[in-house]
């Protein structure tokens, strides 16, 4: 536990009254269902499942939850609740997928999205990835789930069969489906295409009975496998769910009575498994990645409370139980490494807490690896929402871990929306429990990623500045800000497109763009894609924003400005818009079009436009549109340099 | 390893299969049976072989075409352990 029941502080502070959590989710869920109001009630499914997902009966419980809500039908979720976020899926494999339905169901609804799904025949993959009709290449489809089994190689196979023939097949398989991937790639404009690895299993294996031969039937799959893995990295939209990590978790891969009588050849706990995986994968195509894990101390990085029992009586090493936490630390360091920011919310006083983080012999993680640290004796939910204000992220955006059953329950009941990992009282197990959701799961690393934790650590000593100047002005003259707005070139496509992914709070339209479509955007001659990257005295801010522009006899549309909020009220935006309609003015690309459209996070800039002059135009007062005449194009800032250029 | 009584089963068969069934309907032809597929089998059996401890003979139930048939071969294979 660490809460600290002694300290006067905390005693006088008193704990807050806990929300209540639901005793019996499932049960809740079945009664909303039996009263045919769960469509109605629908915003109370996530935090049900939330719950249920940290029982002991998790995983078969997620598939009862998910029978109960596949039974809903998407249209009448939607008509109480016109802004549920629908995910459109469709499924195809080679043996019977129905029972994918209730895991992919609950583990979507999990993340709060509704699952809307088409699925194939049996035995059907093959026809329907070759034919442009079937339900994969539905439009606006998100994932197109395609199931692969070993039966799609051992169906191929002669009655009687030697090692050579196996290879042909999997040789033969391999190129049909990458073949097939392609066609999909280019007939398929929105889904991303979802294969898995294939298990190998002793049934298989063992038909075989000289050791060389099932020695070349393991390499021969294993390069099956590679192949199928390969052509993840060729395609942007296509992603290989890999089997083996799911398998290694334990339990087998299917029942033998049903793989033959039903034709399921990937059991139950499996489908559950990759459930969850495509879950995931839904969020890192959405840009709903979370960015910022929130660690508490206390029996979560070390063995121990800091305040009973001093620098010197906490463990994080040299004891069986401090060299779990210390491995712990590692997996967290390696996240932390990879652009997700680490953060400290911690029952504690302030100096102590950074005393140990900066000069604890045993510590992996130091006060350098975490972009904010809160000690104090607030309430945690508080905490959260100071850091996500100071870091000016949404809240949404962050993972919560503390072995603390008070804090925990907490957070999940104040503020759902964070996503919640229950530690307990046994540290070896916290890197499972940490890593067994892919919430920081990108498509792939930027280097922006690899820096993001030193950019929001120099925002401490920008803050400084700001607190020691006389007044903004000032402030700004002294930071020494420097712009470059320059179109996208490849090196800038994987961020650019991470950005429109990941922004959310100033994304005028949030039209949300996979790197191939940013790649075909800036080189085409019709539209003129810009990145803007900003630097100060305090070091470079990196690519921080980009613009979206098409070129019509109508004039020049600004289809999305997207910047990073870290860099607002600088004069960035200003100076990037002003320079590029002083280009519009310049080079005669007649009068600027742009449009607002709101979302539950942008409101921040729906006055973006008219601050630089534009007039409305049309559209809603929801959703306007505006144009600017060009007769006086807004300043570029004073303080600040400015390097711009619009030819490729 | 317990037998499987008939009131135990047809509460397994609405708790798992979430089928409000009576029990009359236990001897209905699987084609009265709204939505009747092979899933509900297969969870059936499963959650039977959790119930008894006792293994199910799969193959010779996707041929029975009611609930009662069903029933009754499992009844006689947990019976005959």
């Amino acid at each position: 536990m660490t809460t600290v029941i002694d300290s006067p502080v905390s005693a006088a502070a008193g704990e807050p009254a806990q929300p209540k959590e639901n005793p019996d989710p499932l049960g809740r869920l079945q009664s909303l269902a039996r009263a045919k109001t769960l469509a109605a009630e629908y915003a109370e499914v996530a935090p049900l499942l939330a719950e249920l997902t940290r029982s002991e009966s998790a995983a078969s419980d997620l598939v009862r939850a998910g029978r109960v809500l596949s039974k809903l039908s998407p249209a009448a979720v939607l008509e109480h609740n016109p802004a549920q976020a629908v995910i459109k899926v469709a499924v195809a494999g080679h043996s019977t997928v129905a029972a994918l339905v209730p895991p992919l169901t609950a583990e979507l609804a999990r993340h709060g999205l509704l699952l809307d799904i088409t699925l194939g025949d049996f035995d059907g993959y093959l026809r329907e990835l070759q034919d442009t009709g079937s339900q994969l290449y539905l439009s606006g489809l998100d994932l197109a789930l395609v199931v692969l089994d070993p039966q799609a190689i051992f169906d191929e196979l002669p009655e009687v069969w030697r090692i050579e023939e196996l290879q042909e097949a999997t040789t033969a398989k391999l190129a049909q489906l990458s073949r097939l991937a392609e066609k999909f790639v280019s007939n398929q404009p929105t889904a991303t295409l979802v294969l898995n690895t294939v298990p190998l299993q002793r049934a298989h294996t063992h038909q075989l009975v000289d050791l060389r031969s099932r020695a070349a039937l393991g390499i021969a799959w294993r390069e099956f496998n590679a192949g199928l893995l390969r052509l993840s990295a060729e395609h942007q939209r296509v992603a290989v769910i890999d089997f083996d990590p799911l398998i290694a978790a334990g339990g087998p891969v299917g029942d033998a009575r049903m793989a033959c009588y039903a034709k399921a050849h990937l059991g139950d706990e499996l489908l559950g498994r990759y459930a969850r995986e495509v879950a995931h994968l839904t969020r890192t195509i959405k840009g709903l990645t979370k960015k910022v894990l929130v660690l508490d101390l206390d029996n979560t990085l070390w063995d121990g409370i800091l305040g009973d029992d001093g620098a010197d009586g906490i463990e994080m090493a040299t004891t069986y139980r401090g060299e779990a936490f210390g491995n712990f630390q590692r997996v967290a360091k390696q996240i932390g490494s990879q652009g997700v920011l680490l953060a400290v919310s911690s029952k504690n006083d302030q100096e102590p807490v950074e005393e140990v983080l900066r000069t604890h012999p045993d510590m992996v993680l130091r006060d350098t690896d975490f972009v904010r640290i809160n000690a104090n004796w607030n309430p945690k939910d508080a905490n959260l929402r100071d850091i996500a204000a100071r870091l000016n992220l949404g809240i949404d955006s962050f993972v919560f871990a503390d072995d603390s059953p008070f804090e925990t329950g907490l957070i999940a009941a104040s503020i759902p929306q964070v996503a919640v990992v229950r530690l307990d009282e046994e540290p070896a197990l916290h890197i499972g429990k940490l890593l067994a959701d892919g919430w920081f799961d990108v498509l792939e690393l930027t280097a922006e990623d690899r820096e993001r934790a030193a950019l929001y650590r120099t925002d401490a000593a920008r803050q400084d500045l700001l607190d020691s100047s006389d007044d903004f002005e000032e402030y700004l003259a002294n930071l020494g800000v420097t712009l470059t707005v320059a179109p996208v070139s490849e090196s800038e496509v994987a961020r650019v497109s991470q950005l429109s992914l990941r922004s959310n709070q100033c994304n005028l339209t949030t039209l949300r763009m996979q790197p191939d479509t940013v790649r075909e955007l800036s080189q085409s001659p019709d539209h003129l894609v810009l990145y803007l990257r900003s630097a100060d005295k305090f070091g470079d801010n990196g690519l921080v924003g980009a613009l979206f522009c098409s070129k019509s006899a109508d004039g020049l549309t600004i289809d999305n400005y997207i910047m990073s909020c870290r860099v607002l009220s600088r004069g960035i935006e200003q100076a990037a818009i002003g320079a590029l309609l002083a280009h519009a003015k310049a080079a005669g690309l007649g009068p600027v079009h742009a449009s607002y459209r709101p979302t539950k996070k942008n409101h921040r800039v729906r006055d973006f436009w008219p601050s630089f002059g534009f007039e409305r135009s049309g559209g809603t007062d929801e959703a306007p549109d505006y144009r600017h005449d060009l007769a006086t194009p807004p300043e570029i800032p004073g303080h600040l340099r400015l390097r711009a250029s619009f030819e490729r | 390893m317990s037998t499987l009584t008939e009131e135990r089963f047809l509460e397994i068969v609405r708790d798992e299969l979430d089928l409000p069934l009576l029990e009359t309907e236990l001897e209905n032809d699987f084609d009265q049976v709204v939505s009747w597929d092979s899933l509900y089998l297969l969870r059936l059996v499963a959650a039977v072989e959790q119930e008894t401890g006792t293994r199910v003979p799969v193959g010779r139930l996707f041929s029975k075409r009611s609930l009662r048939d069903i029933y009754t071969t499992i009844a006689g294979a947990t019976a005959a352990v």
